[in-house]
């Protein structure tokens, strides 16, 4: 059997070197993408996971409350005799001056006992004096500052020098400062962000959690420590799984190819088969013998894939941390760490794509008979007996594709999206023979006309072997309807996202404090620096703009607060069809228990205008009546937006976290901006002019997709692979055929305008049914997958240009992919090629 | 040698002459560097299962200079706090401590209520409560003498040099009923507690090694409070010192001179657990054992080194119960 794996399978895999090694590479770019993205996925949103947990030790509980807890509230707790622990924990941001790096700020009481504390433990000299000083800071040794050093930091929006005064070991950056100061820097002071809990050993977690409830006011909430960190969790979960899908498209192209190559050489090896059949081998075990040369392809596939998937993981993780830091939460990306489970993972899937492609061929293989050793030509009958077939299962597939796109989310997840397009996908593969008969058919007249008798040849081939030649159109069909799915979900964002910026920036300038711009981060600036803006000369309005990361219902929502006058003059807000956008911001503005809230929000948990939601602030619970829904892009966790002096009601802080700008009409903006920095010199803000804010969002917008459009790029290298892959195998096949034209009179550049032409009617074929394809799919990608899992809708838009240019680089490479084995054909003997028969 | 000097400017020092005033005098003297509030008991349930107990908050001045709190969670001292218990029957020891600063009222001392507490342990002159993971102790204590006034003229020196010294107010019988939650259990208690108060700038001088501190409840309703301070060489250092107090509530100065503390040889991880006591004057011969070897507690934090506190039985010309304190054996003095 060993003997007979290597002669009938390995040595012609030998002898086609060229094409065996572009089938590995198929199946090794496919799973490279796979592991890249999982690698880089892991890596880019695994260091937020242990994040600074483990610096206040153990604890089970904390106690949190929007804009943060009281701490006369901690005191009442902590003096109250119950056998537990608290620990009051701040959190914040700030900028290294020197290296302008962002690293979580963490304010603890550093008198307590525990892994940093200030007395000495942590590398400093832990004088109990440094508690005192506001200027004193711990840092983790990562960050690489030793003790006594001078450290520029930006807290919100100011920049001071701050001394380091111990350094302690954690796995992440971190700079810790003692909680009274971190309670000035971060501007907090008498708040506490959450009190964590440590239980005695042993306890009921949920009694204690009933007990402690019921000791603090409403709007506080005692829960599972961590419990927002596991709803950003989930959301970053949301986000690979997505990435995941789009990462097995190349795998999918790749399993088509793996099938073309095993029915090719099935077909190929025909007489062999039936010999050896006919020298007494089972069925079985020619079936088994194809499975393994699949397997072979499977196996090296996924080892070099597991290579190259580590080599692109290092680009991978650089996009991606990008797109976490913007969209979910700020966390470096960490180490790339190729586990035993990743390798399992890329050798099985490498393998298992590669057998299930090679069943139908290998099952073809095993049906061989031993007298139809010598004919030819039946099985491509067959082919075309079973096309009636395959347009039922088509038929069936689509049916069942529609029924899954009318499906809701399960947890959160578009499933039943990704079923939908999985099941038209195949649709379409089990239509495909069809229409390449059609086309074959159809353009065989077109093609004689327009390119003489070679056009009509390769017309007849592709129609010929229209199983071989339908599986490669539908590889490429697939590549090319992701390629112009993808592109016309992102065109329809981008296009949706600019006309909804155009109505929602409105004013000439945005100033946030300049160490925001991270997803979860939002610092706030002096509530004097809204004064001192307003107050220059040349400004009109200033609408203060104030963020909370609360917790709705379980999930993580924004809250914020506005000046609902200001809007409503000034920016062109859009609601959801029928709601008066006027009649909604006058009402806001009255400062009465009103919000609005974003479509993401409203999809996400199922709210509408007129309903009534219940919201945690500081230590009171007010239900707030929706006005309205209005359409927004900025975050898939959903807004919450109350007028400011709703807000400030419960939450007292005036301290905005970013000011919009209305200049007064005749007054240039430039100046007033000019005018605004130098009134504000001394504190650290980022101002951006209207013009600025929206190139800005519209470039995180495209690093955001950039990791699509790279997993695009790879799935169309694949297909193209593919098809000169596929074309050598056609023309080796075919070798008598071209060996007889010759003979019969076609020059060398006929035979290969011939090769060409037959490439170019494929691509023709997959580049409109791959058009198509790709506009059905975009329908689920935009209304489904998108809807599911983000909660916005976007309007249809064709990237008109985009796709062109693509189609035809794609049409261009499948013509180049085609050069080589149009060589081939050409260059072959005529004489010896008869010879052989 | 400059932040003796500077101390010396900001903080008061104890010197002879000072005049009491109570209750005033029960709490807080931010003047002063450090101070501490001591309470330690020999209780019992009604089956005679015997207990002991020490409640401690100590407050410490984090800075020398600008004592003025600048926000609420500005550390100008620091209170620490140390519970314990000697659960004598089944020998284990329970003890654990408290860091805490003032902050929004997290620790502190409140003439006003009678106060003084770190975070949930809380001590007044009539009741004490405090809770950890272990047990929860309630006690409602009550004086049966004045407070005591050790040394001379209102001061106990410790070492030559001025302000090497501490006010230093003890009371030598209070007693005590309450409740302690062990292991889920109840058990009512009686029993005699002692409470001490010292404050001080400068305390140890240069040469002292450590103290060991007795206190002493005879059945007689006397009481003794003897401590032996050690040199670094190995001898004693004679402001060695004690106080009598009679059944009266009157208090008898003892020199160096007046009394001996001997260790009789049983030791526990080098501290001397058994000794011999002797008070001539007083015709006092007293051997003094403990019930339980492992009372050791502190070293959980840079804060406090390790020291011995524990519960003591005493038998000879009288029987009674009491504390021992061990400072300077496994490791430095506290600086406190």
């Amino acid at each position: 059997m060993t003997a007979l794996f290597l002669r009938l399978i390995l040595r012609p895999l030998a002898g086609e070197k060229l094409r065996t090694a572009l089938m590995v590479l198929a199946v090794t770019l496919g799973v490279a993408v796979v592991v890249a993205i999982d690698l880089a996925a892991e890596a880019a949103t695994s260091s937020f996971r242990a994040s600074m947990e483990s610096l206040t030790g153990e604890s089970e509980l904390e106690i949190a409350a929007t804009g943060g807890v009281d701490e006369n509230l901690f005191a009442r707790l902590a003096t109250t005799p119950m056998p537990v622990r608290l620990t009051p924990r701040l959190e914040g941001f700030a900028e290294v001056a020197a290296t302008r790096a962002v690293v979580p700020l963490l304010g603890l009481d550093l008198a307590q006992p525990g892994p940093t504390t200030a007395a000495g433990q942590s590398g400093g000299d832990g004088n109990l004096e440094h508690l005192r000083d506001p200027r004193s800071i711990w840092v983790s040794r990562s960050l690489g500052l030793d003790v006594n050093r001078e450290t520029r930091l930006t807290v919100n929006d100011r920049t001071e020098t701050y001394i380091v005064r111990g350094v302690f070991d954690a796995r992440d950056q971190a700079i810790v400062m003692d909680i009274g100061a971190a309670q000035q820097a971060l501007g907090r002071v008498g708040r506490i962000d959450r009190i964590e809990v440590s239980l005695p050993k042993g306890s009921d977690t949920v009694a204690w959690t009933q007990r402690l409830q019921a000791a603090v006011p409403t709007g506080v909430e005692v829960r599972p420590r961590g419990l927002a960190q596991d709803q950003n969790r989930k959301m970053l979960t949301g986000f690979r799984w997505n990435l995941m899908a789009l990462s097995y498209i190349s795998l999918i192209v790749g399993a088509f190819l793996i099938y073309n190559a095993i029915a090719v050489s099935v077909v190929r090896r025909r007489a062999e088969i039936g010999i050896v059949r006919a020298l007494g081998l089972t069925r079985g075990q020619v079936m088994g013998l194809f499975l393994a040369e699949s397997a072979a392809f499977g196996l090296a596939g996924g080892a070099l894939g597991l290579i190259l998937g580590r080599v692109m993981a290092e680009g991978a993780v650089k996009l991606l941390g990008a797109t976490v830091e913007q969209l979910y939460v700020s966390s470096r990306p960490g180490d790339i760490v190729l586990t035993a489970g990743i390798v399992a993972k890329a050798l099985f899937i490498g393998l298992a794509a590669s057998l299930i492609a090679a069943l139908a061929p290998a099952r073809e293989a095993a049906l061989v008979a031993p007298v139809e050793a010598m004919a030819r030509g039946r099985r491509q009958h067959q082919a075309r007996l079973h096309l009636g077939r395959r347009g039922l299962f088509g038929f069936a597939a689509a049916a069942l594709a529609a029924i899954a796109y009318r499906q809701d989310a399960i947890d959160g997840r578009p499933l039943f999206g990704y079923v939908a397009v999985f099941l038209i996908i195949a649709a379409a593969a089990w239509f495909m023979p069809a229409i390449v008969t059609v086309v074959a058919r159809v353009l065989g007249s077109i093609a004689f006309r327009t390119l003489g008798v070679e056009g009509l040849l390769a017309a007849r081939s592709l129609w010929a072997s229209v199983d071989r030649a339908s599986v490669l159109a539908s590889a490429l069909t697939i590549s090319i309807a992701m390629l112009v799915a993808v592109g016309i979900m992102v065109g329809s964002f981008r296009e949706t996202v600019s006309i909804w910026m155009e109505g929602q920036l409105q004013a000439d300038l945005y100033i946030r404090p300049a160490t925001g711009g991270g997803a979860n981060r939002y610092p706030t600036m002096s509530a004097e620096v809204a004064e001192t803006v307003r107050a220059t000369e040349g400004v009109q309005a200033v609408d203060r703009f104030r963020v909370y990361e609360i917790d709705f219902r379980g999930k993580p929502a924004l809250l914020g607060g506005g000046d609902s006058s200001v809007v409503r003059i000034s920016r062109r807000t859009s609601f959801m069809p029928g709601q008066d956008r006027d009649a909604i911001l006058a009402k806001m503005s009255q400062g009465g228990d009103y919000a609005i809230v974003s479509e993401p929000f409203a999809n996400k948990h199922k709210v509408r205008a007129g309903d009534r939601i219940t919201v945690p602030l500081g230590a009171a619970n007010p239900t707030f009546e929706i006005l309205g829904v209005y359409f927004d892009y900025s975050n898939e966790r959903g807004w919450i937006v109350v007028d400011r002096t709703t807000l400030l009601r419960y939450l007292p802080d005036p301290a905005p976290s970013s000011l919009a700008v209305y200049v007064r009409p005749g007054a240039e903006p430039d100046e007033v901006r000019r005018r605004i920095e130098k009134a504000t010199a001394g504190r650290s803000l980022a101002t951006f002019s209207n013009r600025s804010l929206r190139v800005e969002a519209l470039r995180i917008f495209d690093r955001t997709f950039a990791i699509a459009w790279a997993l695009e790029a790879v799935a169309i290298l694949v297909a193209v692979l593919g098809v000169a892959g596929a074309l050598i195998a056609l023309v080796i096949d075919r070798r008598r055929e071209v060996g007889l034209l010759r003979f019969l009179g076609a020059s060398a550049g006929q035979v290969k305008r011939m090769v060409l032409c037959e490439a170019g009617l494929l691509g023709l074929v997959s580049n409109g049914a791959g058009l198509l394809l790709g506009y059905i799919l975009s329908f689920v990608l935009i209304y489904v997958i998108n809807v599911q899992s983000f909660g916005w809708t976007m309007r249809f838009h064709w990237p008109v240009t985009l796709l062109i240019a693509a189609l035809s680089i794609v049409y261009l490479a499948t013509l180049a992919a085609a050069l080589y084995p149009a060589r081939l054909a050409a260059s072959l003997n005529p004489i010896e090629v008869i010879h052989e028969e | 040698m400059f932040k003796t000097f500077a101390a010396l400017l900001i903080f008061a020092i104890a010197k002879p002459g000072y005049r009491f005033e109570f209750p005033r005098d029960h709490f807080s003297h931010p003047d002063f560097r450090t101070e501490w509030w001591y309470w330690t008991g020999n209780l019992q349930d009604q089956t005679g299962r015997r207990f002991g107990f020490e409640l401690t908050f100590f407050r410490q001045a984090v800075s020398e200079q600008d004592r003025q709190p600048r926000h609420p969670w500005d550390a100008t001292d620091l209170y620490i706090a140390h519970l314990a218990l000697s659960d004598i029957s089944t020998g284990r020891f329970h003890h654990s401590e408290r860091v805490n600063r003032a902050g929004p009222g997290l620790a502190g001392v409140d003439a006003a209520r009678g106060v003084i507490w770190n975070g949930n342990w809380r001590a007044g002159l009539t009741q004490l409560e405090a809770v950890n993971e272990d047990f929860h102790l309630r006690l409602d204590l009550s004086t049966t003498k004045p407070p005591v006034i050790h040394g001379v003229n209102g001061v106990s020196p410790k070492a030559a040099g001025e302000g090497h010294a501490s006010h230093y107010i003890s009371f030598s019988r209070l007693e005590s009923k309450g409740a302690l939650t062990l292991g889920g259990r109840t058990f009512e208690l009686t029993g005699t507690a002692w409470m001490d108060h010292e404050f001080f700038t400068h305390q140890l001088g240069p040469g002292q090694a450590g103290w060991d501190w007795m206190s002493i409840q005879l059945e007689d309703r006397t009481e003794l409070m003897l401590f032996r301070l050690r040199r670094k060489d190995g001898s004693l250092d004679p402001f060695s010192a004690g106080t009598y107090i009679d059944s009266a509530g009157r208090p008898r100065h003892l020199n160096a001179g007046d009394f001996s503390m001997t260790p009789t040889g049983e030791r526990w991880n080098n501290y001397p657990i058994s000794w011999r006591v002797e008070v001539p004057s007083l015709g006092l011969r007293l051997d003094a054992t403990t019930p339980m070897h492992n009372q050791e507690l502190g070293g959980d934090s840079p804060f406090t080194p390790k020291y011995w506190e524990g519960a003591m039985d005493f038998k000879g010309t009288k029987r009674g119960v009491g504390y021992l304190e061990m400072t300077g054996y496994a490791g430095p003095p506290p600086k406190l």
